[in-house]
């Protein structure tokens, strides 16, 4: 059940200009979160920012022994930095858990998925990997961006699903496989591996590109869609993506975990 | 607090305190359940319900603007059959007082949806939309124009048997022409206004930030637009009972609309923000009115002091 509180910021951890996260105190809003779960942030008061902004629940965890929700966020604009300039103590309005998460209870030891990040869409999987791990399920991280410092969490990938399981890409080749992360994960396909399910979070393009590669391959995947919203919650009905049966799906309330088979690409 | 009387009263609709929520901001009520007693609000203006269900415009649909947004959502909905057999019912269990905002393509639709919903109880009231800037047919099409409102109106009245809310757009030179033909034409009650006709731009690309071009402006942007013309109309029709729509946040806000004439208010966009806000307002309202020692809610109404406008003078 959705919450609307008002948490406050732990700490704001800095990767490089643009790129940190934001721990907040994990209020009733953390223990429910799922991997794929979304919250609804609140950048200061005024009216500019005047939207909350969405943001995938990166992570659950604690900090000096405090419950904390994480969030990975890349500043793209006035909200991400304001959230980016937030000290020790401030208070953010937070509506959460939000969304459809990934699907990863009919999962069985033994099983081995794939995780596909493109930039920032790292951010639902931080959660993803640290409950496949606790379940014992194997899981193979492919992460590409287009430079190493767009390559986040990799320590977190690596101590929870083993550094021999993560394999990054960039398009500058500063990190990884020089290319995109999706003939990283082709690679793997070719190698012969298999993958019960797919996760992924990433750019469009990706999505596109990875979409064809799992169609193909009959591989069963979710994919957690990104969109600007107002509200969060089913009812702005601005965040839609046109579906493969011919009308509209909220992101926020139908996703924003779907089967990619769910989503008309031609349209989107 | 228990002293100050908030119920308002709308020609025959009674409403247990003047903070209602606009249609297209509050989805079909259900959605803002787990964040506020819908029981405990004036009233529900639920999403604009036509005849058949509604796909809505393409994306994107939506995009911030400073104090406000805009949207083209295109009147995504259920349709009016789905509604009443699969929404209302528990909007009734829950003891929302539900508006049932409509719109249609021609005047015909307009009527088949409010026939459809023909003498039913669990409805407080019908809310015309011919005030959306965001379909190509029907909507702002009968609002900016007061004979084609005045026909519409008409046609509906005749066919409608809940109270009719007509609502305003506010894309129009003069707002007390459409509130008159409204009103002359059968409307129990006006809401205004709705959202204001903008275009925001990508740079980069050169395109519309919005793919059906243009969208509505709302949000605290476009408050004092709002409340100019709520007190504008109130003027011109001292007597017909108003719906105050725009921009509102906070309990001053709620306060102006109806010291400008509103007898009550719908809150919008900022439902989306904060899913909790109008159940606070309703306290806030009634904490305000303790406050001022007002006991009953409906005294503030229309209690703007003008000054004479002076006209400007040369050294």
């Amino acid at each position: 059940m959705a919450v609307n509180e008002t948490l406050r910021v732990l700490r704001t951890l800095r990767y490089d200009a643009g790129h940190f996260s934001l721990f907040l105190q994990a209020g009733t809003i953390g223990p429910q979160a799922q991997p794929g779960n979304f919250a609804m942030l609140q950048a200061g008061d005024g009216l500019r920012p005047y939207l909350r902004r969405a943001f995938s629940i990166a992570d659950v965890t604690t900090w000096r022994g405090v419950p904390a929700i994480e969030f990975v966020m890349k500043v793209v604009g006035v909200g991400t930095e304001m959230l980016g300039r937030f000290s020790e103590g401030t208070p953010v309005p937070v509506l959460g858990p939000l969304g459809i998460p990934f699907p990863i209870g009919d999962l069985e030891p033994g099983d081995r998925v794939a995780l596909v990040a493109g930039g920032i869409g790292l951010a639902p999987l931080v959660l993803l990997a640290r409950r496949l791990s606790e379940k014992g399920i194997e899981a193979d991280l492919f992460y590409g961006g287009r430079n190493e410092s767009d390559v986040l969490k990799r320590a977190d990938f690596e101590r929870l699903l083993g550094s021999h399981h993560c394999r990054y890409a960039s398009d500058d080749g500063s990190i990884g496989r020089h290319g995109k992360v999706t003939e990283l994960f082709e690679g793997a396909l070719a190698a012969g591996i298999g993958f019960r399910r797919v996760y992924a979070c990433g750019p469009v393009p990706m999505f596109r590109a990875l979409a064809r590669i799992l169609e193909e391959g009959k591989i069963d995947a979710s994919f957690a869609f990104e969109s600007e919203m107002a509200c969060g919650f089913g009812v702005c009905l601005g965040c839609v993506a046109p579906t493969a049966d011919g009308r509209f799906a909220t992101i926020c309330r139908e996703g924003p975990c779907l089967p990619p088979s769910a989503i008309d690409w031609s349209r989107l | 607090m228990s002293t100050v009387d908030l119920a308002v009263q709308l020609g025959s609709l009674r409403l247990k305190n003047p903070i209602a929520t606009a249609s297209g901001t509050f989805g079909y009520g259900l959605e803002f359940s787990e964040f506020v007693d819908l029981s405990s609000l004036g009233a529900i203006s639920v999403k604009g319900l036509s005849l058949r269900p509604c796909h809505g415009n393409p994306p994107p649909r939506i995009c911030e603007t400073d104090a406000g947004m805009l949207n083209a959502i295109g009147l995504q909905n259920v349709g009016v059959e789905a509604f009443l057999a699969e929404k209302l019912p528990e909007l009734d269990r829950l003891g929302a007082t539900v508006i049932a905002n409509v719109w249609g393509d021609t005047e015909d639709d307009y009527c088949a949806v409010v026939e459809r919903i023909g003498a039913e109880r669990r409805i407080a009231a019908i809310e015309l939309n011919v005030s959306c800037p965001n379909v190509v047919k029907g909507g702002m099409v009968f609002g900016n124009d007061p004979a084609a409102l005045g026909v519409l109106v008409r046609k509906v009245r005749a066919v409608a048997r809940r109270p009719l809310i007509v609502k305003l757009s506010p894309n129009v030179g003069d707002i007390v022409a459409t509130a008159r033909a409204a009103v002359d034409n059968g409307a129990d009650i006006l809401s205004l206004i709705n959202t204001l006709v903008g275009l925001a731009i990508d740079l980069e690309r050169r395109e519309p930030k919005i793919g059906f071009t243009t969208g509505g402006l709302s949000g605290p942007a476009i408050r004092p637009v709002a409340v100019r013309m709520v007190w504008e109309v109130r003027k011109a029709l001292p007597k017909i009972p108003i719906f105050g729509i725009g921009g509102i946040e906070r309990t001053e806000d709620v306060i102006e609309f109806l010291i400008a004439g509103a007898n009550a208010v719908q809150v919008g966009t900022a439902n989306f923000r904060n899913p909790s806000l109008s159940a606070e307002l309703v306290k806030g309202v009634a904490e305000w009115c303790a406050a001022h020692g007002e006991s009953r809610v409906s005294n503030i109404v229309g209690t703007l002091k003008t000054r004479p406008r002076l006209e400007h003078t040369y050294a």
